[in-house]
């Protein structure tokens, strides 16, 4: 493909992924513009313009996150990518998988936070987020493509699979399994164990093994463990909630997956192990077995083995082990429409601010005066989403609803360091603000920002203003 | 390519006062003043010569001309140059001068009758070697004394190639300039766009595209990208982007890869030089540039003009030359620089210019006649805007009969709907569909190219489609890819085709799109459709729709007796809504916007007059509204020219009008615009439908805008200025 040099005026965009195995880091540029086939803003011809080399994520040995190691590999990406951090639009930093169950995974996302400033998200423990993110990262593209097929995407990393299911480009279901290849670690070329985890334990236990760490596995014994893994899998593209229900099933489900009835999903793969699988498909040599110190390669093996997760290998998605890193860059981000109402009482950008509410366009006045009220009592102001549909489409509506607003702030007028933040699918801010109040008599600390699609997220940010438009993350997904 | 002929060493005769013609038909005396009037009643008849009063009154005063005309001599014609409307010769008709005068010498005692005999009879050779001989003047006049069949006869055989990285124009060749144009310049969808031209076998004469934003800057990107697009694909061709000679001779400095220097052209010199900014001296310069630095070579053809019958017309400064004669003088300047490629784009402008078919067929075919005659490699364009009565079935008779005629090249615009410029050209499938109707094949180079990537293939010695046609995946890595670019392209209706043609759910598409649009705009404007707001009813100049299309500028007074009774109001802000060229687009959005907008501008504290409704008005119509009743600003709510997009066919404009009331103010604005008669600025907030900006946000959008005008007392670029400054 030509790679699309965009004419405009462009920005930057940048993720950075801390996973169970390895980080890495991305960065892209891009051109916010009108689609004129869709008539939405959006960032136009993405240029990936760095890609770190993975590195391997640094642990101490108490099992937290070597924060000072991260900082020197965050320092040398920034440099390698030529990345600025005043010059970031948007972007997200991630702690998934293992890394994220460390006692400080909390602080690197802080860390983060702290090195790029208010341009980024940073986030720990968002599992549905980094399923959402892999699904975007890795199968957007081929699911726009494939529109009428299901796919079901398994984001298999050290720690967790990450499974998402997405239709037409957009996810419709996901969740999360402690299924990865490093809850088994070898001495690198053996199958000795150097660290079994607490749910792979309970697997080993089930299936009779009594290794320990020192211990050697049997061939056999490895293929039992990967044999189990592999019936997870299954089970996860078969619906099969039932296998989760059972011990010591039960302790690798983090957040279930529920698959519509009779869904018959394509099965596709990202992540480290996901990237083994289709290496080794295209006809590559794999590595020798845990050359990496886990279970990676054996799991690839042992899936491809699998005529129900082998079916739909042709179907082959995009950037493999960075799925993750690609849909923070890329993705995670949305551009509201141009059209808005920005209070200037309110300085941008807005971080952590928690969903209160998710209301419809012609929701009661009772309902409105309560998710207002709770504004109040938020660290930094609040955000209530409009839902979508034809619902604010004609002019009675908005009226009736920016009358409802205006009411409900006039009753609790939130205070200038607690703004108030709608989000709107349909496009109508600025209308709607102007009547929330009342055409400029009755001033408030609103925001009004449209279309913007709707998430199943528990926090949003809301980004500086850049020719009339903003940037909105989501996170903390449901 | 040689060195140009100073300009200085072109003779042209002294002008001379007007003869007069004579004829008697039967019964009737006619008589024509100077070789303008005649030249214009002896066209065809067409809107635009009508509505400049040159067409003649009936078909036998038009005999009559052309029977005076083909009586004249050819050195006639030589030795009365036509004048512009100062009785000079301009640099336009100096150019035409350029010819070859052995040519000419031998076809000087010739009436232009006995002329046209003798281009019928000759053999292709001597026919281009007396064109050479010709000003356009004489080839305009030689147009109108043939009809269809000698035009397409003659044309033939004055078949012109050219060269520039590759050869197009043989005999046998049919071509195509692949147009990708897109409304922002999304390279995602000129890449799309490209891919899908070049595997329906078109783009061999021309990958060219018209910027949306015609800046050093945007036009290098452009470039470089299709630059890239052409080493990728290797497709040999060549690469244009469509911007202002200027931008482009800048571009060429800056080193971006301007393989081919492209240029409209205008009949009149007033025209080219104050509506297109153009003048000898810069085309000279621009072929210079080329001559010296142009990445091709010095050694191939590299200039590129755009013409089209009526330009000078809607400018206002034809000079009382007829249109088909400018036209004429178009190729004559153009001759001067031996050009890669003439396109010619008779039908663009709307009906002010081409009414009908007919009148859009038979300029086509005189245009490709003129320009081949005269010597130059020309491609068609027949093409037409939804306001005219032009129609789809029209312009294939038009290609049909071009193709026949030896036309170089038509336009691939990808199913017929320009993007950006929301008129309706040839496609693809069209290109296709002729060269397997006429037995025709692409270029050469680019033939051996599409054969080694299954694009064509060859059956029994024959070039046939081969299984890539019509399927741009064929240049993409995987089907993610052709999504991802496909979705980029507005009005995409399917990519699936039936032999040359679209498949018929696409055509239905397509089609049903166009009826849509097009019966917006002769849809009649019903105050009962408007939301029961209580208007005051204002006629402007058109009295009906016929007179509104044709007559653009009428559109913009206001009926006389209407005019009287209206009394200064001096209100803040007079809103006036008019159906444009799109009343369903008024009935559409002026429910929900206007109850919304007096709401808002009223509870802002702007007093507001009664709301005016004109119908069949234009975009200045606001401002004799705005004189006559003293209105700070004027908002006219106006539907937009549909384009090939049902849903858009409801689209509206608001165009805000300040009107500048005092002498500092317009001091200021003066200054900023650099035109000391200014009267009013403009803002204006466009693409008001359900799929671009809502009706019922576009209100706030706009109340926001008027505020932002009263409150800084100006518009346009100089009130984004002042916000700027103040943002700052």
């Amino acid at each position: 493909m030509v790679n699309a040099g965009a004419a405009g005026d462009e920005v930057m965009l940048v993720g950075f992924d801390f996973g169970s195995t390895t980080s890495s880091a991305m960065a892209a540029r891009a051109r916010i513009a009108l689609n004129c086939a869709t008539g939405r803003q959006e960032f136009q011809s993405p240029r990936v313009v760095y890609r770190s080399e993975p590195v391997f994520t640094p642990f101490r040995a108490a099992g937290d996150i070597d924060i000072c190691h991260v900082e020197r590999h965050m320092e040398r990406w920034l440099a390698e990518g030529g990345i600025a951090p005043e010059a970031v639009f948007s972007g997200g930093a991630i702690v998934t998988g293992l890394a994220s169950e460390g006692a400080n995974a909390e602080a690197l996302a802080k860390l983060v936070e702290a090195r790029l400033g208010d341009a980024i998200i940073a986030t720990a423990r968002d599992p549905a987020l980094e399923s959402w993110l892999a699904f975007m990262g890795s199968c957007a593209g081929l699911s726009r493509a494939l529109p009428t097929r299901a796919i079901l995407n398994l984001d298999i990393g050290g720690g967790t699979t990450n499974a998402a299911l997405g239709e037409a480009g957009e996810v419709i279901a996901t969740g999360c399994h402690f299924i990865g290849a490093r809850h088994l670690r070898f001495a690198p070329g053996t199958y000795r164990l150097a660290f079994v985890s607490r749910r792979a334990r309970a697997v080993l236990d089930h299936l009779g093994i009594a290794a320990r760490e020192g211990d050697a596995l049997a061939p056999a014994e490895v293929a039992a463990v990967t044999g189990f893994l592999v019936r997870a899998l299954e089970a996860l593209a078969e619906g099969d909630a039932a296998f989760f229900q059972a011990e010591p099933a039960r302790l690798l489900v983090d957040v279930p997956l529920a698959l519509p009835g009779g869904a018959d999903p394509a099965v596709t793969f990202s992540g480290g192990v996901g990237e083994l699988v289709y290496a080794a498909r295209a006809g590559a040599d794999l590595p020798p077995v845990t050359a990496f110190g886990d279970l990676g390669i054996d799991l690839a093996c042992a899936i491809l083995a699998s005529p129900r997760l082998c079916r739909d290998l042709d179907l082959v998605p995009e950037h493999g082990g960075r799925a993750t890193v690609c849909g923070l860059t890329l993705h995670a981000t949305e551009v509201s429409g141009a059209t808005l109402h920005l209070a200037d009482t309110v300085p941008l950008p807005l971080r952590d601010l928690p969903i209160l509410a998710c209301l419809p366009p012609d929701a009661d006045p009772a309902r409105l005066g309560e998710a207002v009220a709770l504004v109040a009592r938020t660290r930094a102001g609040g955000c209530i989403r409009i839902a979508g549909g034809a619902g604010l489409g004609s002019a009675a509506a908005v009226k009736v609803l920016g009358a409802r607003i205006a009411e409900a702030l006039a009753a609790r007028p939130p205070d200038g360091a607690r703004p108030l933040v709608l989000l709107l699918a349909d496009n109508a801010a600025k209308t709607l603000g102007l009547y929330a109040t009342d055409f400029g008599r009755a001033p408030a600390p609103l925001l009004v920002i449209d279309e913007v699609p709707d998430r199943p997220a528990q926090f949003v940010r809301v980004g500086k203003a850049r020719g009339g438009l903003v940037p909105i993350s989501f996170y903390g997904l449901n | 390519m040689g060195p140009l002929t100073p300009f200085s060493d072109i003779d042209v005769p002294a002008p001379q006062p007007d003869a007069t013609y004579r004829v008697r038909l039967l019964h009737r005396d006619f008589a024509f003043t100077g070789l303008k009037a005649l030249l214009g009643a002896a066209d065809h008849p067409k809107a635009g010569d009508r509505l400049a009063g040159l067409a003649a009154r009936d078909e036998v005063e038009r005999e009559a001309a052309r029977t005076a005309l083909s009586s004249l001599t050819v050195q006639h014609l030589f030795d009365r140059p036509l004048t512009d409307a100062d009785g000079r010769v301009d640099d336009v008709m100096r150019a035409n001068y350029q010819i070859d005068a052995a040519a000419f010498a031998d076809i000087a005692p010739l009436t232009l009758g006995a002329l046209k005999d003798l281009l019928l009879k000759a053999r292709p050779a001597e026919v281009r070697r007396i064109g050479l001989g010709l000003t356009g003047v004489m080839a305009a006049a030689l147009a109108k004394i043939m009809d269809v069949h000698e035009l397409v006869l003659v044309a033939k055989k004055a078949k012109r190639s050219a060269t520039a990285r590759t050869l197009v124009g043989a005999t046998g060749t049919l071509s195509s300039r692949l147009q990708p144009n897109h409304p922002t310049d999304d390279l995602s969808c000129v890449t799309a766009l490209v891919y899908t031209g070049l595997s329906m076998g078109a783009g061999d004469a021309l990958i060219g595209l018209n910027p949306a934003v015609d800046t050093l800057e945007n036009v290098s990107a452009i470039l470089a990208h299709l630059d890239r697009l052409r080493r990728q694909t290797g497709a040999p061709t060549q690469i244009c982007v469509l911007a202002h000679i200027k931008t482009q001779l800048a571009a060429l400095a800056a080193g971006a890869p301007v393989e081919i220097m492209f240029q409209s052209l205008a009949g009149t010199e007033r025209t080219l030089t104050q509506e297109f900014d153009v003048t000898i001296a810069l085309l000279d310069e621009a072929y210079a540039a080329m001559a010296a630095g142009g990445p091709l070579g010095p050694d191939c053809q590299f200039m590129y003009f755009e013409t089209g019958q009526g330009s000078e017309l809607t400018y206002a400064k034809h000079d009382g030359i007829d249109m088909a004669t400018c036209e004429a003088l178009c190729y004559g300047l153009a001759r001067r620089y031996d050009p890669f490629m003439v396109n010619n784009v008779t039908g663009f402008i709307g009906p002010e210019t081409h009414r009908d078919n007919f009148e859009m067929i038979v300029s086509n075919l005189q245009d490709h006649f003129m320009g081949k005659l005269l010597g130059l490699p020309m491609g068609m364009a027949p093409c037409y805007t939804l306001h005219s009565e032009i129609t789809m079935e029209g312009q294939q008779v038009a290609t049909g009969l071009l193709a026949a005629a030896g036309a170089n090249f038509f336009m691939e615009v990808y199913l017929s709907t320009d993007r950006m410029l929301a008129y309706f050209d040839t496609s693809g499938h069209d290109d296709q569909t002729l060269r397997e109707i006429h037995g025709l094949k692409p270029a050469p180079d680019f033939l051996a190219w599409a054969l080694a990537r299954g694009i064509f293939t060859e059956e029994d010695g024959e070039v046939v489609r081969g299984p890539n046609w019509g399927d741009p995946r064929l240049f993409c890595a995987n089907e993610i890819e052709f999504e991802r670019l496909a979705r980029t392209v507005p009005g995409a209706h399917g990519f699936e085709n039936a032999g040359p043609r679209p498949a018929d759910t696409v055509s239905r598409a397509v089609k049903a799109n166009l009826a849509i649009a097009r019966e917006a705009i002769h849809a009649d404007l019903d105050p009962a459709r408007l939301g029961g707001i209580a208007f005051r009813r204002i006629a402007s100049r058109a009295h009906d729709r016929a007179a509104h299309l044709s007559h653009p500028d009428i559109g913009a007074d206001l009926d006389a007796a209407d005019l009287a009774h209206l009394r200064p109001e001096h209100r803040d802000v007079q809103i006036v809504v008019s159906d444009g060229l799109s009343a369903e687009a008024i009935h559409a959005n002026v429910p929900d916007l206007v109850p919304v907008l007096l709401e808002g501008l009223e509870r802002s504290g702007a007093r507001l007059g009664v709301p005016v409704l004109v119908p069949f008005g234009r975009v200045k119509v606001a401002e004799p509204i705005g004189d006559a009743l003293g209105a700070r600003v004027v908002v006219t709510l106006i539907g937009e020219r549909p384009g090939g997009d049902a849903r858009a066919s409801r689209s509206m404009s608001a165009y805000l009008a300040f009107r500048i009331a005092d002498e500092e103010t317009r001091a200021r604005a003066a200054a900023f615009s650099g035109n000391p008669a200014i009267r009013y600025e403009y803002s204006v907030i466009s693409n008001i439908y359900d799929g671009g900006l809502p009706p019922v946000e576009a209100a706030g959008v706009i109340i926001e805008k008027v505020l932002q005008i009263l409150a800084h007392k100006a518009a346009g670029n100089r009130l984004e200025s002042l916000l700027a400054t103040r943002a700052a």
